[in-house]
């Protein structure tokens, strides 16, 4: 069993990997409150956005920040344009087929980055932020501000986002839509203008996320693309409701998995933790209510 | 399948005709290399119609099907080194002990539905595929685990005497296929699959009939995990070497998505599935275009088949070819069509 | 298995590879990857012409058909070196073939999915009736297809990654694969004075197996040895980072056995969290010799990080052979994507023995005639390895078994040290040099 000194930089790096984990649950979770999609999609967006900032900036060798701007600009744009053409036919529906129609859209990213991209000859892509150079220490351990950055961001993710579902009046319209959209639309809500917004917000949730986790995990299309089922851990948890629940999560699951490491027995299963401690969670939440249904049909 | 009475033993007829084609013409027609594909495509077809009836018939989302089929190769490995059991014994015990450990995926089934739990199960299935990444697959080594990573020859999976050769052991696999499918098909048809369309379309209504929604969903799970476990015993032999890198948990997501594609709600959209999942990337192969465009090709699928075709492919190009026979033949009499042909 | 998928290896992907490759071999230094490009690459200085007994005459005689099965999976390709082996047979084609018979070469991917690879190597043998193999290149074909070949009598020439691609009759590999490689990380290190060692590598099956050797060494020596492994992808590198320092202490080495992208992850989290000094020296298997990872590295590594190396640096040999290949590259290499670098040097002298070998045969292009060319080749110049090349009829082939060490110096891999011999040690070492003897040194040109 390691010493509490050697556990030190696990939980700096726990609280970091958690970071992580928050940025895209939380991310999800903002436009399954306020649409009723879980998008699944958006590890695939993030990631080609950080992929075409690492083409402008490594290999056309522009600025650095335009290359950000696109990163963000991307994921905005085509979340958007996902959610205007594919949410109305499929607004009805399960919210399981949403989540799986937004699959359908991981899947086409996936293969085109993999096309544009390629892996041979070993290439490897990687995306340093101009933060990972300012570092700090606390006793042994470097501690350099992305990864500051990465927590803070889910932190501060959570308190405006839900402010803003809280307090504004769109956000208080996207809660509505996503409780009962035909009431709503006939309250003189208008819907589409409201979900237009979730799908925008999401979009540039997840081009941020997307640059950030190029940086603190892998700049890696498949890698960042399944990030995405860790993360949705800790969404689960907080039952793909609460923001702050999720922002807590994700921080447990990413401080259990981390002190995990350098406990030699176990070491190597550190990686079932958001998967274990999610359906513990889901365990005792199901047996605490009668029945959890996402259906709005039954 | 909705035809009843007379109607049933034209379709008999046919069905049986085209099997025993695809049982004896097909090998003499085709190269190994295509027979290779449809045991793999007989094999897959196995695990589609297991999540069909999860999906199809009790509505229930499993989104960790990947990791049961695991299971049942591990298992089916694991006998195949250990002992001289027939082939069929291990087939058979592969898909029990994949049934037991299914049902516990299938427990919170019984208190969350939909979106839930498919994302519990596929935190199972990601918590599973650790396991199976740390402890690999029996390859011949001693111990419970029957792992030897040190080994230089790792000892192949077994195949039935009767089937040691590609062709007969697509027969062999085209035959487990062929019983799985009866299997889940006089489950549909008789009280199980009626009960499981009373749950499906609402069960508090089933409950107030008087079904045991609590046996019947569990009975559902356990159908699809045996008939998936088999499947995964039919693969341990096809391929000889298991890796577990070959069972990553989003391929389950992936495994749904073809699923929906080929269509959840007919035993014909399993067959579709299996040979979109198998056949589809050996052609791509050959006609010298990247797999990425596969992956591209099913991401587009599956928002073709959620929008204009919920009931899958399955159902959508006959109907679609029936639409544009009807529209030619209306050209060509210049008159209107008849209303829909039966089908 | 996977769907056979040729979809659906996402994660796997990466995953997978990471035995992968130990693999692969790499000694590249290659200017940046953007500037590699044919289009805007400087000119050769040879011509292609040497590449054929005929220069400037099509081939137009009965085809030689050769095959080939690599990996191509998002995440983990390596058809850059059969691309590269096609670029070379090509030119053959275009400069007279061999003696007039053009080579037809057809390259088959996989998606690391065993049944996949079976197909392909049936589709191969059945419709395109090849007679032989060349430029295969993949995590676990060795394993899958050694059988089928041996009994067709095929003489496999390969880059290695399974174990069965070194320790089988019919493979013989100009790379020396993961278990080699990693062994030369650690001799180097174990002869800078390291007296302890952590050895991390991707979990994969093979991962006892890619140890051996070393396990042995450090025995041997006295050196203590930490084996640790990791699931892949990595999602964690921190941690992954802070645990090798941790066990391999102030005056340890840490030795790393993954793919180029995973191995960068760890090396970036390390520089990040600032634990380069806080071991004596890093080590690496072949596939961390990449410019992409020195480039992305930085100035703190040199002379800290030490990666194992098997081909001749492309940037600081000047021979005719390094010439033919850069021109061959610049003319035929279209779909070489990675450009100038370990993988396309190996794809060339994988080629480059094959021709060797047909230009041998008498009389008909067989199975057997051709495939007894290919065993008979004997202490052959490939001009891109430390040791003479040799087939020969061996029941294992580890016939790269010396090879360099390069360490990062301004975005480029330099060299830390000359051609130097696996260790005996290795019992798979000492059951090759039992069977084959050590083989000699490859003049200079």
């Amino acid at each position: 069993m390691p010493s509490w000194v050697e556990f030190q930089p696990f939980i700096v790096t726990g609280l970091a990997l958690g970071g992580v984990y928050a940025l895209s649950g939380v991310g999800m979770i903002v436009l399954f409150r306020a649409t009723g999609v879980l998008n699944v999609a958006f590890g695939a967006v993030g990631a080609m956005g950080a992929l075409l900032a690492w083409q402008v900036i490594y290999q056309y060798r522009w600025s650095d920040w335009l290359g950000y701007l696109i990163c963000i600009a991307f994921a905005a744009v085509l979340t958007l344009v996902y959610g205007l053409v594919m949410g109305p036919p499929l607004a009805g529906r399960d919210p399981l087929v949403k989540a799986v129609a937004t699959l359908g859209l991981a899947l086409i990213l996936l293969g085109v980055m993999d096309l544009l991209w390629t892996s041979n000859g070993g290439e490897a892509r990687a995306i340093s932020l101009p933060t990972d150079s300012i570092t700090f220490s606390v006793g042994q351990i470097l501690i350099n501000w992305t990864q500051v950055l990465g927590l803070a961001l889910g932190v501060a993710i959570t308190v405006v986002v839900g402010a803003f579902l809280r307090f504004t009046k769109l956000g208080t319209a996207m809660r509505a839509t996503a409780s009962d959209r035909e009431i709503t639309a006939t309250l003189g809500v208008p819907v589409r203008r409201v979900e237009a917004s979730a799908w925008l917000g999401c979009g540039v949730l997840s081009g941020l996320a997307g640059l950030l986790l190029a940086d603190l995990v892998a700049l890696d299309a498949t890698t960042l693309t399944f990030l995405v089922i860790s993360s949705l851990a800790a969404a689960l948890i907080a039952r793909l409701r609460s923001i702050t629940v999720t922002l807590l999560a994700a921080i447990l699951v990413g401080l259990v998995e981390s002190v995990l490491v350098p406990i030699q027995s176990v070491s190597n299963y550190a990686d079932m933790t958001p998967f274990v401690l999610a359906t513990v969670g889901l365990v005792i939440i199901t047996l605490r209510r009668r029945e959890i249904s996402t259906s709005r049909s039954s | 399948m909705r035809l009843k009475g007379h109607g049933m033993l034209p379709r008999i007829v046919v069905i049986a005709a085209l099997y025993l084609f695809a049982l004896f013409g097909l090998p003499a027609l085709l190269s190994l290399y295509y027979i290779d594909s449809l045991t793999q495509a007989a094999i897959f077809s196995i695990v589609a119609v297991g999540l069909g009836v999860l999906v199809g018939r009790v509505g229930l989302y499993s989104l960790g099907q990947y990791a049961v089929l695991a299971i049942g190769a591990w298992v089916a490995a694991r006998l195949l080194f250990a002992t001289t059991l027939p082939y069929p014994v291990v087939l058979l015990a592969a898909g029990v002990v994949t049934m037991v450990i299914g049902m516990i995926f299938g427990l919170p089934a019984l208190r969350v539905r939909g979106l839930y739990l498919a994302l519990i199960t596929l935190m199972m299935a990601g918590a599973l595929t650790v396991v199976i990444t740390t402890t690999n697959f029996p390859n011949g080594g001693s111990g419970f685990w029957g792992y030897n990573g040190s080994t230089v020859h790792p000892a192949a999976i077994r195949r039935p005497a009767i089937a040691a050769g590609d062709p007969a052991y697509y027969r062999y696999s085209l035959v487990v296929a062929a019983i799985m499918f009866i299997l889940v098909f006089v489950h549909v048809r008789t009280k199980p699959g009626r009960a499981w369309v009373a749950i499906r379309q609402s069960e508090s209504a089933a409950l107030a009939a008087g079904i045991n929604t609590t046996l019947y969903k569990l009975w559902a799970w356990a159908l699809a995990s045996f008939v998936t476990g088999v499947a995964g015993g039919v693969l341990a032999g096809s391929s000889h070497y298991l890796y577990s890198i070959d069972f990553p948990v989003q391929d389950s997501i992936t495994l749904l998505a073809v699923v929906l594609m080929g269509g959840a709600y007919s035993l014909w959209g399993a067959v579709v599935a299996g040979l979109l999942l198998q056949l589809l990337p050996a052609l791509f192969q050959v006609w010298g275009v990247s797999n990425d465009w596969i992956t591209i090709l099913f991401g587009i699928g599956v928002l073709n088949v959620l929008i204009t075709a919920p009931r899958g492919l399955a159902d959508q190009v006959p109907r679609d070819l029936g639409r544009l026979v009807r529209k030619l033949r209306a050209v060509g009499q210049r008159a209107p069509a008849p209303e829909a042909t039966a089908r | 298995m996977g769907f056979r998928k040729r979809a659906f290896r996402f994660a796997v992907a990466p995953a997978v590879l990471a035995v992968a490759f130990g693999m692969l071999a790499t000694l590249s230094t290659g200017p940046s990857y953007a500037s590699l490009r044919p289009s805007t690459a400087a000119s050769a200085k040879s011509s292609t012409s040497s590449c054929g007994t005929n220069p400037g005459v099509k081939a137009k005689g009965t085809p030689i058909n050769l095959g080939a099965i690599v990996t191509d999976q998002p995440g983990t390709s390596f058809t850059d070196i059969s691309n590269m082996a096609a670029a070379y047979f090509t030119c053959v084609d275009d400069n007279g073939g061999i003696d007039g018979h053009p080579i037809h070469y057809f390259i088959k991917t996989e998606q690391s999915v065993p049944s996949q690879i079976t197909a392909d190597a049936h589709y191969l043998v059945d419709t395109d009736h090849v007679i032989d193999m060349v430029g295969n290149t993949s995590i676990i074909e060795c394993s899958v297809d050694y059988k089928y070949w041996e009994s067709l009598g095929f003489r496999v020439i390969a880059s290695g990654i399974a174990p069965q691609c070194y320790s089988t009759p019919n493979y013989a590999d100009v790379n020396m694969g993961p278990r080699y490689s990693s062994d030369g990380a650690a001799q180097y290190a174990i002869s800078k004075g390291i007296k302890d060692i952590v050895f991390d590598q991707s979990n994969v099956p093979g991962t006892q197996y890619n140890v051996g050797g070393i396990v042995a060494i450090t025995k041997h020596d006295g050196v203590k040895l930490t084996q640790l492994t990791e699931d892949v992808p990595i999602s964690d590198p921190d941690e992954v980072a802070l645990k090798e320092v941790d066990d391999a202490g102030p005056n340890g080495a840490v030795i790393l056995n993954f793919t180029p992208p995973e191995a960068l992850l760890i090396l970036q989290a390390a520089q990040k969290l600032g634990l380069e000094d806080r071991v004596k020296m890093w080590g690496c298997s072949t596939p961390c010799n990449t410019d992409f990872l020195s480039e992305s590295l930085g100035s703190k590594w040199n002379d800290k990080l030490f990666v194992n190396a098997e081909l001749a640096p492309p940037d600081s040999t000047h021979t005719k052979t390094m010439d033919l290949y850069k021109a061959i590259y610049h003319q035929y290499g279209k779909a070489v994507s990675g450009g100038i670098g370990s993988f396309s040097e190996m794809g060339f002298t994988e080629a480059e023995i094959m021709v060797h070998a047909l230009e041998k045969v008498k009389g008909a292009y067989t199975v057997k005639s051709v495939n007894a060319a290919v065993e008979s080749v004997h202490n052959f110049v490939t001009g891109m390895n430390c040791q003479r090349w040799t087939y020969g009829d061996y029941s294992l082939h580890i016939a790269n078994n010396e090879d360099y060490t390069v360490t990062p110096e301004n975005g480029k891999m330099v060299l830390a040290q000359g051609c130097t011999l696996i260790s005996p040690l290795d019992p798979q070492i000492a059951a090759y040099r039992k069977a084959a003897g050590t083989a000699p040194l490859a003049p200079g040109e």
